[in-house]
């Protein structure tokens, strides 16, 4: 699929990506009609996030009244770290929610008929199901994530490499996603293995200056929280250098490189089973 | 009883079925643990400090001790009984000479059997690795009031994990939904799994206190620290035995109206 879309012309590819931006609406729009018939559960959901939102930022709140900083941030700063985390967080959630629904597919070889479809298989099983309770927090998050900001007094480079990092960290997201799919295909576990990359990603909750060597360097290298939550605050703070941005656009475009290869490795290991 | 010892050891045996999925399961209890510890390790570099009335010895016992004070009180196999309800998988229990209560009470106990062994482990490992100053009780009374907090605990979360998971009987889709706002996200933060409530303000924290979930985690690592001792550890015991008691008559009240309305959809 991948060679196929790279020896199309420039308008060719402008074609086929308004082609797939109207699957992914479609796919979206269907994902949240569902999700609708099921509005007491939306509305518990929704107010279950807010509310473990609500009392992390209380937390962070008291603990800050009574330490001041942390790790050398002011309260302002670590809140603002908080909040990057949850932009990221709640993005990758909301584009890739239909990972959590991938294992009844490869365990009862409903694959199958994904893969027959003229559509990119990982499409659709990486963005197939967008989910419509974080779309709902996104703008409010952007709102906090804008108020905050403004009190850190960042200039427009600043604002704009911000930018660039938090795409940057959902493009390691991606990596991760298609690592999980890729995983669960081979060994049928994809529960575990999403939560545990949930609770890896937790650990960049707080700015990753707090943890100890080796974890900080393994967080900021090899499984590259850092990289994609702390570093676009550092960025809005003006505490990173040239380097790190290249380094942390390097580690981006790997990442998606080798979990496409992984990807592709995957699904010459399908057996179709069950089917 | 000789029936609920077979239950015992089937559920044991059970939990090693899946062993990728408790192996990633106790992982996950780890890496909660990793964030918590560095938090807290970072505001206490300086070991003189004193915040929130804790030392650094004190804090980092204290979130030590959370992977351990889980592993007997919030490891629990009851969280399927919703799911139970919601199949109509319920029916095949209804039919059998077994107290559904005590079958699952039994499935608890063996479920924390096996992860308090894992978890002890993991403590081992972890206090290995990352040398953290440790606050050992050595007071018999100290630990007598710990045991016994623990067990008051345990079934606190018991009839709140089935009063949750009664939810299906009238609204078969809900079970989950219900069950991530009140075990995932209330229990996780109220009961001090995340951080120690008294760093909350006093009016706050004192509320806390009269509502059963500081009970489940908070309560007994401060009875373990020798935190609170004499006439407040009973007053903590006696408000926890009241919400033992309450939770448990709900639970008995909320099932037998669930189980009238009961209507084993999908059997």
């Amino acid at each position: 699929m991948e060679k196929r879309f790279n020896g199309l012309s420039s308008v060719g590819k402008m074609k086929r990506t308004s082609y797939y931006f109207k699957v992914w609406l479609k796919m979206s729009k269907n994902a949240f009609s569902m999700m609708l018939t099921h509005r007491a559960a939306l509305y518990i959901f929704l107010f279950g996030k807010i509310l473990r939102f609500g009392f992390f930022i209380a937390f962070l709140y008291f603990m800050l009244k009574g330490t001041q900083t942390l790790a050398g941030y002011t309260s302002n700063q670590v809140v603002f770290f908080f909040l990057s985390f949850n932009l990221v967080d709640v993005l990758a959630q909301f584009l890739f929610r239909e990972v959590y629904r991938f294992r009844p597919l490869v365990v009862s070889g409903d694959l199958d008929l994904v893969l027959a479809k003229p559509l990119s298989a990982l499409f659709r099983v990486l963005m197939g199901g967008a989910d419509i309770i974080d779309l709902i927090t996104i703008p409010p998050l952007i709102f906090a994530i804008y108020y905050v900001a403004g009190s850190l007094g960042p200039t427009f480079f600043q604002g704009l490499l911000y930018i660039v990092l938090i795409l940057n960290g959902l493009l390691i997201a991606t990596a991760f996603h298609i690592a999980v799919l890729s995983l669960g295909i081979i060994t049928l576990e994809i529960d575990h293995t999403i939560m545990i990359y949930r609770d890896i990603t937790n650990l960049g909750r707080f700015p990753v200056d707090i943890y100890r060597q080796p974890l900080r360097g393994v967080l900021t290298y090899l499984i590259p929280v850092g990289i994609m939550m702390t570093l676009p605050a550092k960025a809005l703070m003006g505490l990173v250098s040239p380097l790190g941005v290249g380094i942390s656009l390097g580690l981006a475009a790997a990442g998606i490189f080798l979990s496409l290869r992984f990807w592709n490795l995957a699904l010459r290991q399908y057996t179709s089973a069950s089917s | 009883m000789k029936k609920y010892f077979s239950v015992f050891k089937i559920s044991f045996q059970q939990e090693f079925v899946y062993r990728l999925n408790f192996i990633m399961w106790r992982l996950r209890n780890v890496m909660q643990i990793f964030l918590v510890f560095f938090l807290w390790d970072t505001v206490f570099s300086d070991p003189k400090r004193v915040v929130f009335g804790y030392d650094r010895e004190k804090i980092l016992t204290y979130v030590f001790a959370i992977l351990i004070v889980k592993a007997f009180v919030l490891s629990a196999r009851a969280v399927d009984v919703a799911g139970d309800i919601a199949r109509g998988d319920l029916t095949n229990y209804l039919l059998k000479p077994v107290s559904y209560f005590k079958y699952w009470f039994t499935r608890d106990i063996s479920s924390k059997s096996l992860n308090l062994l894992f978890a002890a482990v993991e403590f081992s490992l972890l206090y290995l690795i990352l040398k953290p100053p440790f606050f050992f009780q050595t007071n018999p009374l100290s630990l007598i009031a710990f045991v016994v907090s623990i067990a008051v605990a345990i079934f606190i979360f018991f009839t709140l994990l089935f009063i949750v998971s009664a939810v299906p009987f009238w609204a078969p889709g809900m079970g989950w939904g219900v069950h991530f706002l009140v075990t995932v996200i209330i229990v996780e933060f109220l009961s001090g799994s995340l951080f120690p409530i008294n760093i909350l303000p006093g009016n706050i924290y004192r509320f806390l206190l009269l509502t059963p979930f500081p009970y489940l985690i908070f309560f007994p690592i401060q009875v373990y620290l020798g935190n609170i001792e004499g006439f407040e550890f009973f007053r903590g015991l006696l408000t926890a035995v009241f919400w033992s008691v309450l939770l448990w008559f709900a639970m008995r009240a909320i099932w037998k109206k669930g189980l009238m309305a009961y209507q084993a959809w999908g059997r």
